[in-house]
């Protein structure tokens, strides 16, 4: 259901300007990077050391 | 009709701007100048369309790490960079209607809701203003998105063109068939 708010109360340029967080911003994006890489790293390093250990025991 | 400046840049702060993203690709933190300049802009499109302020600072945050972990797949064709912003707000919101995080709200002020009743060739009272909110609430999302930004938010058509993804001429003739579509629903209603 959609709302209608009439003549509501508008935040000032000061107010939003207060809510301004770029650190924020960077290290979310930052986050989200290193999410992205960790499986992919993990499942390489994974695969190789399974390998390994499967060839230590054949061996 | 007020100009919205920040979208009607001239070509030599186009071209730097182009510029900043450039060297903001290369670096994050360059993107700073960038988000200071569309902060309040982008909150202000989402504060509208959302009932509380706290979900709408929540919003306008996500569209800028949407916008930043995008950014290096941006690429100028002619869109201007506040449009693109737009567009991930647009996307940021629609997501967080279905998320349930946040209400569909349509935010008019008086003066507005009076020069929209002389739009529709009608005289304004408190019984047309009542029924214009009620026509409001009938109308599909699309067409209440086009109404909003055309007659509430006074964009022009090739700025709406582009926030919502069509030429500009067909901007013009949708928003054309929301009105009529309005007006239908309103003397339906009045009826």
């Amino acid at each position: 259901m959609i709302k209608i708010l009439v003549d509501r109360a508008k935040p000032t340029s000061e107010d939003i300007k207060k809510n301004q967080n770029f650190d924020l911003i960077l290290n979310k994006v930052s986050a989200s990077e290193t999410k992205k890489i960790i499986p992919w790293y993990f499942g390489v390093v994974g695969l190789a050391s399974f390998l390994l250990a499967i060839l230590t025991i054949l061996l | 009709m007020a100009v919205n400046l920040l979208y009607h840049q001239n070509a030599f702060r186009l071209e730097d701007e182009l510029r900043q993203i450039e060297i903001a690709k290369k670096d994050p933190r360059q993107f700073a100048p960038l988000y200071k300049k569309y902060h309040e802009a982008i909150f202000r499109y989402i504060y509208k369309r959302v009932d509380e302020e706290e979900a709408a600072y929540d919003i306008t945050s996500s569209v800028f790490v949407k916008a930043l972990a995008s950014l290096p797949r941006y690429e100028f064709r002619g869109v201007p960079f506040s449009s693109w912003l737009f567009r991930i707000a647009k996307s940021e919101l629609y997501q967080s209607f279905r998320d349930k995080k946040a209400q569909r709200t349509v935010s008019l002020d008086s003066v507005t809701i009076v020069q929209f009743i002389d739009e529709l060739n009608e005289d304004f009272s408190e019984e047309q203003r009542t029924l214009l909110l009620n026509s409001l609430k009938l109308l599909k999302e699309h067409q209440l998105q086009l109404i909003e930004m055309r007659f509430f938010e006074k964009r022009s058509f090739k700025e709406i063109g582009e926030i919502v993804g069509l030429t500009e001429n067909n901007a013009k003739v949708k928003t054309f068939r929301a009105l009529v579509k309005l007006k239908e629903i309103f003397n339906k209603t009045k009826a």
